[in-house]
C-alpha cells in the first residue's frame, strides 16, 4: 500500500447537474408560455405576449381579463400544484423507501375527501360557500396524515416504515368507507364531490394562488434542504442512526412538510393523481437516484407536466373541459412507458 | 478504549445478553466468537445503540448514553453484516455516506470530506471502481468499500459484523490484511464477530466467547480456543494444533460405526 | 268507449273516495289504455310528475310523493328517494300506481314483480311532446278533463308571452348555468327550446356540436369570456347559493357585459329544470329578461 496517494481526481460525489437543471426551467417555462398563448379562446399570440410584456396591444378589456384573470393564474397554479405534488412524492418515495409511493399514501386524499364531502352535504343546501370547501381539505388531509402517524407509532414500537404505510392504508380505507356513506345519504350531491375528486385547475383565480403559494414555499424549503438526508435514510433506519442521524425525527419532519404541500395542492385543485408518483420515477431514470437532483427536478419537471396538461385539457375538446386527472393519465403513461424501455435497452446494450 | 458493565438486553421474552461486562483496550483487536445465537451481533448493535437494553457504556471513560448520535457516530464506526445498499449507488456516494456525522444536519459535504473519501477510496484500492454502481461488485469489493464508509467516518472504533462470513478464503485473508494495516497505520480500535475461529485467532489479539449471552471465556487465542471449550460450549468435535503460537483448529470427524444389523 | 267509461268512474268513485280501493290487475307498464279504473293511491316518485298531477287535479289521488316533489306545497313529500328507490319502502303505501321517469328499468320490473302498476313518464323533447305528456297523465289519471284544461292554459299563456318577444337585428346570446363548474345545456335538450322560442342563441351549443356531453357540456371560463353573452341566466341558485355578485367575482368575469350591464338573472332551479305547467313561469321569466335588456334596462329584477 503505498503511503503516497497517486494523483487521481478527487472523488465526484452525486451532483445535481446543471445541465438537468436548465432543461427543468426551460421545460416549465415553455409549458407556462404555451399556457399563456394558446386556450379554449383564439387570441392572436402576438398580442397576448405584448400584453404580457406590457408594451400594449390590441387586445380588447375582455381579452385582457382572459389573459391576466383567467389563463395567468391558471398557469401559475399548474405550475405550483404539479411542482408540490411531484416534490411531495419524490419525498414520500424516499421517506418510506417505496417506489409505489405517492402523496397520498397516508390517507391525505381519503381524508380531504371526507373533508370535502362533509362540506359540501351540510352545506349544499345554503349556499356552496368557495371558502370552505379547500378548508376542508385541507384539514381533512392533514388530519388523517396525523391519524396514521399516531397509529404508526402505536403499533410500530419506534414508528417504522412498515407500520406507517400500514396504518396509512387502514385510515384511508376508514375515512373513504365514511365518505361513501355520507355520499349515499346525499345522492345529489355525489356529482358534486365526484367532480371535485377529479381534480380540475378550471376554476383557478389569483385567489387560489394566494392560498397556495406559502404553503408550497415552506414545503419546497424544508424538503429540499433535507436531500442529504433522504440519501442517508436510504440505507434504513439501523445504518442511518448509526451513521449520527436521528431517522424517525427526519421522517417525521419530511411527512409533514411533504402533508403540508400536498393539503395546500389538493385544497385549491382536488385530487390530481399520477402526477405524484410518475414525475419523479421519470426524474429518477433520466437523471439518477440521488435525492440532490431527484428533488428539485421532480419540482421543475412537474410543474411543467401539469401545466401542458393542463393546457391540453382545456384545449383539446374546447369549449369543453376534459378533466385533468384523464389527460395527466392519457399522456403520462405512455411517455413513462417510453423512457422506461430506452433507459432499459440503455442497460442492456 | 470502550467498556460495557452489566449489559443486558432482552429481545421479546428472550434474554439475549445477560450481564456482559467487556474492556477494549485502545489499538487491540478483540474477536467476539460463540455459537449461533449467543448474542454476538446483538452485542454490536447494543454498542452501536440500535438496541436498547440496560448497562453502562463508556467510550474513553464517557458515558456513551449521555452522547448524542451524531458525537457516538464520530467515536463508533459499524460495518453491517448485511447492509443495505441503496439500487444505483456508487462507490463515491456510498463511502461519501459515511461522512454524515462530519457535515451540518442541512449541509452539503465540504471538500475535507471529499479528501476524506478520497483517502479512503485509496487505502482500500477501491479508486478505479469509484464510478461504479456497488450492486455491480464482486463480494469481496463490497466488502472493501463498506470498511472504506466505515473508514471515511474517521471513528476510531470500528465494529465489523462477521466481515468475512460471505467471502472465499483469498478474499477473507485480503479484507482482515486490511482491516489490520488501517489499524496499524491508523490506530484503530477493532471489534468483530467471527464465525471462522482460526482467523479469529490468528488476527485478534484476544478472543470473548459468549455463550447463551454470557461471557464464558475471554484471553488470547490459545487460552480460548481449547479443544474443551469448543466441545463444551459449541457441542462440537475438533483437535487444536498450532502454528507458531497461533491455534488451528480442525473439525475432527469420528469415523461411524457400522453396526452389525444382522444381530 | 273506455274513456267514457274512466270518466263515469271517477265521478262515482269521487264520491265514495274515502273507501275506495282500485285494485288494478294491469301486470306490465301502465299503458293510459289499459287502465280501468283510475287509481287512488299514487305514489309518485317524480317531481316534474307530481306537479303535473297537483295541476291537472289528481292531487287528491297522489298518496305519497319523493323527497324532491316540493311543489305545490300541498304535495305529501315523503322520504322516498328517487334516486335510490327503496322498492319495500314504495309498497308499504299499498299504491295502485306509481310514477317514475325512464331511468330505472329494474325498479319497474321490481315492481311489477309486486303487481304494482307503473307509469312510466317519458322526457318530453319539446312543449309538444310536454303537452302530450300531461294529456297521458290525464287519461292515467281519469282526469283528462282537467289536464286538457290545462294544456290549453298553457298554449295560451305561451301565446301571450311569445308575442312579447321584441324583435332584434341579431339574436341575443345567453348562457344558462347549472352549476359553478360551467355546465350548461344545449339547445337540444328541453330547456334549451324555450330559450330558442324566445329568440335566444345559446353560446353553450359550439361546446357540444354533435351532442356527445348529452346536451350538458362543461363550458371553459375563457370560452364564456370570450363569447360575452348577454343575458345570464343562473340555475344554482336555491342549491348553492350563486347570486349575481357570487358570478362576476369569479376570475375574469367582471369583464363580462352581462355581469356589467346588471344582466345576471336568478332563475329557481326547481322551475329551470322541470318539465311541467311551471314552464310558463320559466319562460315569463326569459321573455322579460329579453325585454329589459333589448330596452337597456338591467335584466335582473
Amino acid at each position: 500500500m503505498t503511503t503516497v496517494a497517486p494523483a487521481v481526481p478527487l472523488a465526484r460525489a452525486a451532483r445535481l447537474h446543471p445541465g438537468w437543471v436548465l432543461a427543468g426551467v426551460a421545460a416549465a417555462g415553455l409549458a407556462a408560455v404555451a399556457g399563456l398563448l394558446w386556450g379554449a379562446a383564439s387570441l392572436p399570440p402576438g398580442e397576448v405576449i405584448r400584453e404580457l410584456v406590457g408594451v400594449g396591444s390590441d387586445l380588447s378589456d375582455r381579452q385582457v381579463a382572459i389573459v391576466e384573470q383567467i389563463r395567468l393564474p391558471r398557469v401559475v397554479l399548474g405550475l405550483l400544484v404539479g411542482g408540490t405534488l411531484s416534490l411531495s412524492g419524490a419525498a414520500y418515495q424516499g421517506v418510506f423507501r417505496n417506489p409505489l409511493a405517492d402523496p397520498y399514501l397516508l390517507g391525505a386524499a381519503a381524508g380531504a375527501g371526507l373533508g370535502v364531502t362533509l362540506v359540501i352535504v351540510n352545506l349544499g343546501e345554503g349556499g356552496l360557500t368557495p371558502g370552505y370547501v379547500p378548508l376542508a381539505a385541507f384539514v381533512g388531509a392533514v388530519g388523517a396524515v396525523a391519524l396514521a402517524f399516531v397509529l404508526g407509532a402505536a403499533s410500530g414500537g419506534r414508528s417504522s416504515t412498515a407500520a406507517l404505510i400500514l396504518a396509512g392504508v387502514a385510515v384511508a380505507s376508514f375515512l373513504t368507507a365514511i365518505q361513501t356513506y355520507v355520499q349515499q345519504q346525499h345522492q345529489d350531491n355525489i356529482r358534486d364531490v365526484y367532480v371535485w375528486l377529479l381534480g380540475r385547475l378550471s376554476t383557478a383565480g389569483w385567489h387560489d394562488v394566494r392560498l397556495l403559494l406559502p404553503y408550497a414555499a415552506i414545503s419546497a424549503v424544508v424538503l429540499l434542504a433535507h436531500r442529504r438526508v433522504l440519501d442517508v435514510l436510504a440505507v434504513g433506519d439501523d445504518e442511518a442512526a448509526s451513521l449520527g442521524i436521528n431517522p424517525q425525527r427526519s421522517r417525521l419532519i419530511i411527512v409533514v412538510a411533504a402533508t403540508l404541500g400536498t393539503a395546500a395542492a389538493v385544497s385549491v385543485s382536488g385530487l390530481i393523481a399520477f402526477v405524484g408518483i410518475i414525475v419523479p420515477h421519470t426524474v429518477r431514470l433520466l437523471a439518477g437516484r440521488s435525492h440532490r437532483a431527484v428533488l428539485p427536478l421532480s419540482m421543475l419537471f412537474g410543474g411543467a407536466f401539469l401545466c401542458l396538461a393542463d393546457l391540453l385539457a382545456r384545449t383539446l375538446a374546447a369549449p369543453a373541459e376534459i378533466p385533468i386527472g384523464v389527460v395527466t393519465a392519457f399522456f403520462g403513461a405512455p411517455f413513462f412507458v417510453l423512457v422506461l424501455r430506452s433507459r432499459r435497452m440503455g442497460v442492456m446494450s | 478504549m470502550i467498556t460495557c458493565q452489566g449489559v443486558s438486553v432482552r429481545l421479546g421474552d428472550k434474554l439475549v445478553l445477560d450481564d456482559v461486562s467487556l474492556t477494549v483496550p485502545p489499538g487491540s483487536w478483540v474477536a467476539i466468537v460463540g455459537p449461533n445465537g449467543a448474542g454476538k451481533s446483538t452485542l454490536l448493535r447494543y454498542l452501536m445503540g440500535t438496541v436498547r437494553g440496560v448497562g453502562e457504556v463508556r467510550l474513553a471513560g464517557q458515558l456513551v448514553a449521555q452522547l448524542g448520535r451524531r458525537q457516538r457516530a464520530l467515536q463508533l464506526a459499524l460495518v453491517p453484516q448485511s447492509p443495505v445498499v441503496p439500487e444505483g449507488i456508487t462507490v463515491v456516494d456510498y463511502v461519501l455516506l459515511g461522512r454524515t456525522p462530519h457535515i451540518r444536519p442541512l449541509g452539503v459535504e465540504s471538500a475535507k470530506d471529499l479528501a476524506a473519501v478520497h483517502d479512503a477510496l485509496v487505502q482500500l484500492e477501491l479508486v478505479e471502481l469509484a464510478d461504479r454502481e456497488v450492486t455491480t461488485l464482486s463480494g469481496g469489493e463490497r466488502q472493501r468499500v463498506l470498511i472504506a464508509r466505515a473508514l471515511a467516518q474517521g471513528a476510531p472504533l470500528v465494529l465489523l459484523d462477521e466481515p468475512t462470513t460471505a467471502l472465499d478464503v483469498g478474499h477473507q485473508q485480503q479484507v482482515l490484511e486490511v482491516i489490520d494495516e488501517l489499524r496499524h497505520d491508523r490506530g484503530l480500535t477493532v471489534v468483530t464477530t467471527m464465525h471462522d475461529l482460526t482467523l479469529a485467532g490468528q488476527y485478534a489479539d484476544r478472543l470473548v466467547l459468549l455463550d447463551r449471552g454470557r461471557i464464558v471465556v475471554e484471553g488470547p487465542a490459545a487460552e480460548v480456543l481449547t479443544e474443551d471449550n469448543l466441545a463444551a460450549y459449541y457441542g462440537a468435535r475438533v483437535r487444536i494444533i498450532h502454528d507458531g503460537d497461533r491455534p488451528v483448529v480442525l473439525p475432527v470427524r469420528e469415523p461411524r460405526i457400522v453396526r452389525d444389523r444382522t444381530s | 268507449m273506455l274513456k267514457k267509461t274512466i270518466a263515469l268512474a271517477v265521478a262515482a268513485g269521487l264520491a265514495l273516495t274515502a273507501c275506495g280501493d282500485a285494485d288494478d290487475d294491469s301486470s306490465s307498464p301502465a299503458d293510459p289504455t289499459t287502465v280501468t279504473e283510475a287509481p287512488e293511491r299514487i305514489v309518485s316518485l317524480l317531481a316534474s310528475g307530481t306537479e303535473i298531477l297537483f295541476a291537472i287535479g289528481a292531487g287528491d289521488q297522489v298518496v305519497a310523493a319523493d323527497s324532491y316533489s316540493n311543489f305545490p306545497e300541498e304535495a305529501p313529500t315523503t322520504d322516498l328517494s328517487a334516486y335510490d328507490p327503496n322498492v319495500e319502502a314504495i309498497s308499504g303505501y299499498d299504491p295502485d300506481l306509481v310514477v317514475v321517469d325512464g331511468s330505472n328499468p329494474d325498479l319497474v320490473s321490481a315492481l311489477e314483480g309486486l303487481d304494482i302498476p307503473v307509469y312510466v313518464s317519458q322526457a318530453p323533447r319539446d312543449l309538444e311532446e310536454l303537452y302530450a305528456e300531461i294529456e297521458s297523465f290525464g287519461e292515467v289519471t281519469g282526469q283528462e278533463a282537467g289536464a286538457a284544461e290545462v294544456v290549453a292554459e298553457m298554449r295560451a299563456d305561451i301565446e301571450a308571452i311569445l308575442a312579447r318577444v321584441p324583435e332584434t337585428e341579431v339574436p341575443l346570446r345567453f348562457y344558462h348555468e347549472l352549476d359553478d363548474l360551467l355546465y350548461s345545456i344545449t339547445s337540444d335538450t328541453f330547456i334549451g327550446q324555450l330559450y330558442a322560442l324566445a329568440g335566444l342563441e345559446n353560446v353553450a351549443d359550439a361546446a357540444d356540436p354533435d351532442g356527445r356531453s348529452g346536451g350538458y357540456p362543461q363550458l371553459s371560463a375563457e370560452h364564456l369570456v370570450e363569447a360575452d353573452p348577454d343575458l345570464v341566466f343562473l340555475a344554482d341558485v336555491k342549491c348553492c347559493g350563486q347570486t349575481a355578485e357570487t358570478f362576476g367575482a369569479r376570475p375574469g368575469f367582471s369583464a363580462l357585459s352581462a355581469v356589467r350591464d346588471g344582466n345576471v338573472v336568478l332563475l329557481d332551479d326547481d322551475i329551470a329544470s322541470r318539465w311541467g305547467p311551471r314552464v310558463v313561469d320559466l319562460l315569463d321569466t326569459i321573455v322579460s329578461a329579453v325585454e329589459a335588456a333589448v330596452a337597456g334596462q338591467p335584466a335582473a329584477a
